[in-house]
């Protein structure tokens, strides 16, 4: 909770998502997704930048299922995942 | 000796107003100056009466005498008359600046509304007015992969809902830049179905308005059926501009902390913050 009990400062203004809300997966429909995105993350020290693809992978599930709106991934920031491959670092 | 040579006095000047014309000044002058030369009040201020005198133009008193004018002035003398006159002309322009300051004030104070607007857009101030967060903002923006932040989940319940909420990673180490997923669970382990609404903050505080959340369970009622665990997934990603910001030099931890309250018929959500 915001603490800032200073009258000076800007308060905490919680902001709603760009997309809005995401279903709830009450069937548990893109569990393995998950399961295998929360593996990786665990193998990799929770690093997401070695983790997009499976994220893209769970992303995808839901989209099929109709538990997301269907959006291009290069809108979700997946631009360099796109072709199967991660693009090789252009900036360092 | 006062008393006699005052009515003359007045005399001659009455004369003097009576034949005096916009291009005699001169004259008017001279039929006063025996008067004066007595010295009645003082050289300097006589002088003062005198230059009024000879630069004062008004056509009015010269014709017509019988008319009064419109503003009686308070003394008859002539020296104190033109004073007056010349300070009513100054507080005339005094005012006449003071409305204008008046009138260019208010106009002002309407024109303080579309130029704040703009001023808020440009600098975004408060988080309350950001452009360019839309998806194409998105696609274009580029990871900053020498900025590695650090961002840890906290899950909070309110006392009155039962739920089991709780993150699924500790911490998720992101760049700016780079969508991120992230996960929590919430279980119901009640019997009788429950609605739960959430909301968040992040924390530290100047870094909430770089933090974007794409997609996530806030904000809207979720419904948990008896005995039921659900993963509620959060897709975010910190915004480029975070690197360059000078104020976000040392921060490299930030805490995402969700809260779910009991959503009842009517109950407004309290969110966060002092407003």
């Amino acid at each position: 909770m915001s603490t800032a009990m200073n009258f000076g400062s800007k308060s905490f203004q919680p902001r709603p998502p760009d997309k809005g809300s995401f279903p709830l997966d009450h069937f548990g429909e893109c569990k393995s997704f998950k399961e295998k995105f929360m593996k990786c993350l665990r193998d990799n020290k929770f690093e997401n930048a070695l983790c997009r693809k499976e994220s893209k992978a769970y992303l995808e599930c839901r989209m099929e299922r109709q538990l997301m709106a269907q959006e291009p991934l290069e809108k979700l920031g997946f631009g360099d995942l796109i072709d199967g491959k991660p693009e090789a670092k252009t900036n360092s | 000796m006062g008393g006699l040579w005052r009515p003359a006095c007045r005399r001659v000047t009455f004369y003097g107003w009576r034949w005096s014309h916009p291009g005699s000044p001169t004259r008017v002058a001279e039929r006063v100056e025996p008067c004066l030369s007595t010295g009645r009040s003082g050289t300097g201020s006589a002088e003062r009466g005198l230059r009024r005198l000879g630069t004062w133009r008004r056509p009015n008193p010269a014709p017509d005498l019988a008319v009064q004018p419109p503003r009686r002035p308070k003394s008859t003398n002539p020296f104190t008359r033109a004073q007056e006159d010349d300070w009513r002309r100054r507080n005339k322009t005094v005012l006449t600046y003071v409305a204008a300051a008046a009138v260019g004030m208010l106009g002002a104070s309407y024109a303080a509304v579309p130029l704040y607007r703009l001023y808020c857009q440009t600098t975004g101030l408060g988080g309350s007015a950001v452009a360019g967060h839309a998806s194409d903002q998105i696609e274009n923006m580029v990871p900053v992969k020498d900025r590695i932040i650090k961002v840890t989940f906290n899950a909070d319940v309110h006392a009155s809902l039962q739920w089991n909420f709780r993150p699924q990673q500790t911490e998720i180490y992101v760049v700016p830049g780079e969508t991120a997923l992230a996960f929590y669970k919430a279980k119901n382990p009640t019997d009788k179905p429950v609605i739960g609404i959430s909301t968040y903050n992040v924390v530290p505080f100047e870094a909430g308005q770089y933090f974007n959340k794409i997609q996530c369970f806030c904000f809207e009622e979720q419904r948990l059926n008896p005995q039921e665990e659900v993963d509620m997934p959060v897709f975010f990603y910190i915004d480029p501009e975070f690197a360059e910001d000078p104020r976000m030099v040392n921060v490299d931890l930030i805490t995402l902390s969700y809260t779910f309250f009991e959503a009842k018929e009517g109950q407004q959500l309290p969110v966060p913050g002092y407003n």
